[in-house]
């Protein structure tokens, strides 16, 4: 099954954006998020700490829908699903 | 008019769409690109899910302060210094609800929706800071 990862802002410099990858069911948010980032050193350090856990400032989305940290281990990701990580937004 | 778009507006011309029977109130905010010692500006936005959070804040809006007319525009790609970056455009019978309507709005924005600003310079750019106080750390 694919799913689709679109990271934002100095996220998408750092790891790209539109990520498009094929993942085994019962695959979780969280670890695939890790997997992404481990590609690129800096990028990992800007989502992750020193422990492997999200930066408390990350947002991270399913389908447009915000999913709390604590929750991101235990959520399955489904076939066509769209995560998005992203930091703090600053528009306006 | 709830819009994420590249393309400049019509102010004057919203403003008088705004007028509706009973307007008694218009309130502009318009946000203009600072000249914060920048050659131009870069916004990015979420555009399927900021738009739709725009159309959320309209509506809150609306209904907690009993506005006639709600425009939000916010632009994004690369602007100049001087350009057009946030246009809100309120209508009310009276200035309260038209001001603490406004303010709402650009709050709301500022709290949550998935836009992102780079300021660019000489030397290359800088992401604005956003408040880091509402991750997914932490419940809204």
């Amino acid at each position: 099954m694919t799913v689709k990862i679109r990271f934002f802002a100095r996220f998408r410099e750092l790891l790209g954006n539109d990520i498009m990858m094929d993942v085994d069911a019962g695959t979780m948010f969280a670890p695939l998020i890790t997997t992404i980032a481990k590609k690129n050193p800096e990028g990992y350090a800007a989502i992750f700490d020193e422990n492997g856990a999200f930066r408390e400032f990350v947002i991270l989305m399913k389908n447009g829908k915000r999913i709390e940290i604590a929750d991101s281990a235990k959520t399955v990701v489904e076939d066509g699903d769209e995560i998005a990580v992203f930091p703090p937004v600053a528009g306006g | 008019m709830i819009s994420v778009q590249t393309d400049d507006v019509n102010v004057g011309e919203l403003m008088n769409a705004a007028k509706k029977q009973g307007t008694g109130a218009v309130v502009v905010f318009n946000g203009i690109v600072r000249d914060d010692n920048i050659t131009e500006m870069e916004i990015e936005a979420y555009e399927d899910v900021a738009l739709k959070e725009l159309e959320k804040i309209a509506r809150d809006a609306t209904e907690r302060f009993r506005l006639q007319h709600v425009d939000i525009i916010h632009r994004i790609g690369r602007l100049s210094v001087g350009e057009n970056l946030l246009i809100i455009i309120v209508a009310a019978g009276h200035r309260e609800e038209a001001y603490a309507g406004s303010r709402f709005i650009i709050e709301e924005i500022k709290a949550g929706v998935p836009i992102w600003k780079k300021e660019l310079t000489k030397d290359g750019g800088r992401w604005v800071p956003g408040d880091h106080g509402h991750g997914s750390g932490k419940p809204r």
